[in-house]
């Protein structure tokens, strides 16, 4: 299987003598057409990781092959291959979401005869079509994830990365989306790079799975294999055991140093 | 073909500048453009005309070159203003990264944000124009004078925006990455008005024209004006108007003059475009979270002027919520630097001692008032955990009103001190009088404040619509101060008519006391009304 995704040794550091390590010698490969998740508690690397392999930022040291393309050496065609939903998106609130799509479409130069075809057959599939001329400051939070994400798609890139895609999303609007992704890495044959905190979706949608904690890669491999390393039973489980947890007794402890009672 | 991207980027700046008013977006540069023309060609003309005889008589004097170098330094600093304030009111950068992570060059970026906002500039360039060549047209100059006098005026105006564009753009990358830069970035846009109401003042009191155009004194100042661009176009326009229909006779000099600006644009172009990768960058600069510091004894007395307990704890927090942001101290400094201004530029302690209390009388605590107490809250959620505990909405005014009254105080007295032992031949009963007048004047001013915040309350974190409403305030606060004042004197209103055994002294003493319990009066109704109001919010 080609590999489109490969980090070497890809780091990320901050502070004096960097020891903030958001992303420490990642190495990881993600195959074409697979949809991969990045799981990991907060502040773990997954944004950072994500930033750095769309070029918005540079690694302290390492590199990654994206496509083929180097993020160091040929950033621009880097951004061509990618789509990016990200965590804390910025919007052009004073723009409807025809004229925000067409501003993005614009940007990654998408010809102006599939342009205006492409957003509109993405405003219906997301139910915002008669909404098209709206202000983007008068959607809701859940709208706007989906005009996010009809932007990330609209050039029509080989390689997404979705981080937190159904966040404030309701039930019905998460389903589109995950029926969405399914179908463009099964027929569509893209392929995508999840971060999520939300581990049915990731345990449904991924192919292989990997947990960074700390900023380094601590487990990679198909969630059954991730669940028979840890000798858990769940994700969950294998999650919380890789990466830590509270003790259940802890949790009421808070009561009980003040003498609190019933 | 693709569109170049800084095309893109300029057409997506005025789509989102011109979104209010979308319906007549396509009538807009049309309306707009025949409005200048009828300006340029009809009403700059008619206005100037009053003018003309004393701008004929002006412009061939001394005093000619340095006023017209100033009036251009003040075009040229106050447009690279605009778009630093306009960015660094609200850092944002959430939008960037739709850029950053798109396939396009930093300068693209930046040069696409300048063209889509040239549009509205152009507006304020073609009025400056309008106006100085209505003014210069009755001397007579050629068509090609005036051909360079726009050309000049263009050149200058435009290199200033471009470098306020590359300013801001570097400022917001800068500050816009922590919480801190941002608070940052609007206590700057606060203070960045102060340079040039100081030049305005300089101007108008200060004698800064004189001392530009005497020989013994201007030497230093005219050296320094003398190297800026503004000045080059500033000597152009005064040697046209001495030689009117005659662009031979400082044809050298043009050139050179002209010249220079054009380079200056060229290079400023040029720099800006290397400083975009700069001013486009998403890396992190931080990873220390501001810290809080455990309580001194400066939140322990607060604490305990709040009453100590829970209340003392309340007043603590919103102290403490104060207080760390950089704007709320900026507005403090603002007063005390127009006060400042207005005693060293406008008013005279020799001639006119009364003039530095009036002045802190009439505008200082007024000013005061509106900016510490601000805005209600920073957010409609911060209300709501209030309206969700038990007397909340009571407790929280009674909190903001003590850390208003708590900032306010000490700054007054020390303002009402320093504006009173600059008279000459103060007595030190006189101080203590005026201060204790001064302070409560103020703790009034605060409470009407504070009712007029709680009746218009206004939640928003953007700083424009803040800004707007602690103007709104300030505007009513002023009012009311000057209303009270006129109105009791042309009433007559005063104790030395009840009892005219009184000493003057004495009466104005009652008479003042009588202002500030009236006042007050208003003030503490507004209070009550403004509580009921928040507490019907939902």
């Amino acid at each position: 299987m080609k590999v489109v995704i490969q980090t070497e040794k890809l780091s990320k550091y901050y502070g004096k003598g960097g020891e903030i390590k958001a992303v420490d010698e990642l190495d990881l490969e993600v195959y074409e057409g697979e949809t991969f998740g990045l799981l990991g508690p907060n502040g773990a690397g997954k944004t950072t990781t994500v930033r750095l392999l769309n070029c918005i930022i540079k690694p302290t040291s390492g590199t990654a092959l994206v496509n083929g393309h180097d993020i160091l050496k040929d950033e621009t065609e880097v951004k061509r291959v990618t789509g990016l939903l990200a965590e804390s998106p910025g919007l052009y609130e004073k723009l409807s979401a025809k004229e925000f799509l067409e501003f993005i479409g614009a940007l990654y130069d998408v010809p102006k005869n599939v342009l205006s075809e492409r957003i509109d057959d993405l405003l219906n599939l997301f139910g915002l079509h008669d909404r098209r001329n709206d202000l983007l400051e008068g959607y809701s939070r859940g709208m706007k994830q989906k005009v996010l994400i009809a932007a990330a798609l609209i050039h029509d890139p080989p390689i997404l990365f979705f981080d937190e895609p159904t966040s404030n999303l309701d039930p019905a609007a998460a389903l589109v989306v995950k029926d969405l992704l399914r179908k463009l890495a099964d027929t569509a044959g893209k392929t995508i790079f999840i971060c999520s905190h939300i581990l049915p979706i990731v345990e449904e949608l991924c192919d292989r799975i990997g947990i960074i904690n700390g900023g380094k890669l601590i487990a990679v491999g198909t969630v059954k294999e991730i669940i028979a390393k840890t000798k858990t039973k769940t994700l969950e489980e294998a999650f919380i055991a890789m990466t830590g947890g509270i003790d259940e007794k802890e949790l009421l402890a808070w009561r009980e140093h003040r003498g609190a009672s019933g | 073909m693709p569109a170049a991207k800084w095309l893109v980027i300029a057409k997506n700046r005025y789509r989102t500048a011109t979104s209010s008013i979308r319906s007549i977006r396509p009538y807009f540069l049309p309306l707009v453009i025949g409005l200048l023309a009828i300006y340029v060609v009809f009403i700059a003309p008619a206005v100037v005309t009053p003018l003309i005889d004393d701008f004929t008589a002006f412009i061939i004097t001394r005093a000619a070159v340095p006023m017209v170098q100033i009036i251009l330094f003040m075009f040229f600093f106050y447009l690279i203003l605009i778009p630093v304030t306009d960015t660094l009111r609200e850092v944002q950068t959430s939008q960037l990264e739709i850029l950053v992570r798109a396939p396009l060059k930093p300068s693209d970026v930046l040069l696409g944000e300048f063209l889509g906002a040239i549009p509205f500039y152009a507006i304020a360039i073609t009025l400056i124009i309008g106006t100085f060549t209505a003014l210069l047209n009755p001397l007579g100059l050629d068509i090609i004078q005036n051909a360079i006098i726009i050309i000049t005026f263009v050149t200058i105006l435009l290199s200033a925006l471009w470098i306020g564009t590359v300013i801001a753009a570097i400022l917001r990358t800068k500050l816009g990455k922590t919480v801190r830069g941002k608070d940052v970035g609007r206590a700057l846009s606060v203070l960045l008005a102060l340079p040039m109401i100081a030049v305005g003042y300089a101007i108008y009191g200060g004698g800064l024209l004189t001392a530009l155009t005497s020989s013994e004194t201007s030497g230093m100042l005219r050296a320094v004006l003398s190297v800026l661009p503004s000045s080059w176009g500033a000597e152009i326009f005064v040697s046209f108007a001495s030689n009117p229909g005659n662009v031979a006779a400082v044809g050298h000099e043009t050139l050179t003059r002209l010249g220079g600006l054009i380079v200056f644009f060229a290079a400023t172009l040029w720099l800006g475009t290397k400083a975009a990768n700069r001013a486009y960058s998403l890396e992190t600069v931080t990873f220390i979270a501001p810290k809080a510091r455990p309580d001194g004894y400066f939140y322990k007395t607060i604490g305990y002027l709040g009453g100590g307990g829970s209340s003392g704890r309340l007043l603590v927090s919103i102290f403490k919520d104060y207080g760390r942001r950089l704007e709320n101290l900026s507005w403090i400094l603002y007063v005390a630097v127009l006060l400042a201004m207005l005693r060293i530029f406008i008013s005279d302690p020799v001639t006119k001692p009364e003039d530095a209390l009036i002045l802190l009388s009439a505008f200082g605590i007024p000013f005061l008032g509106a900016f510490v107490v601000g805005t209600v809250s920073r957010g409609r959620e911060t209300v709501f955990l209030y309206k969700k505990a038990p007397f909340g909405i009571g407790k929280f005014v009674k909190a903001r009103l003590l850390q208003s009254w708590l900032v306010a105080a000490p700054i007054a007295a020390a303002l009402t001190v320093i504006s009173t032992i600059t008279v000459p031949q103060i007595t030190l009963a006189s101080l203590l009088v005026n201060t204790l007048l001064g302070l409560l004047r103020t703790l009034a001013s605060v409470v009407l404040v504070l009712g007029l915040a709680l009746i218009n309350p206004i939640f928003t974190e953007e700083s424009r619509e803040r800004n707007l409403g602690i103007v709104i305030n300030l505007v009513v606060v002023l009012f009311a101060t000057i209303g009270l004042e006129i109105g009791s004197t042309r009433l007559g209103l005063s104790f030395g008519k009840i009892l005219p055994d009184l000493n003057q002294f004495t009466v104005l003493l009652c008479d003042h006391l009588l202002l500030t319990a009236f006042f007050s009066l208003i003030g503490i109704t507004l209070l009550y009304l403004g509580t009921r109001k928040l507490s019907g919010i939902e």
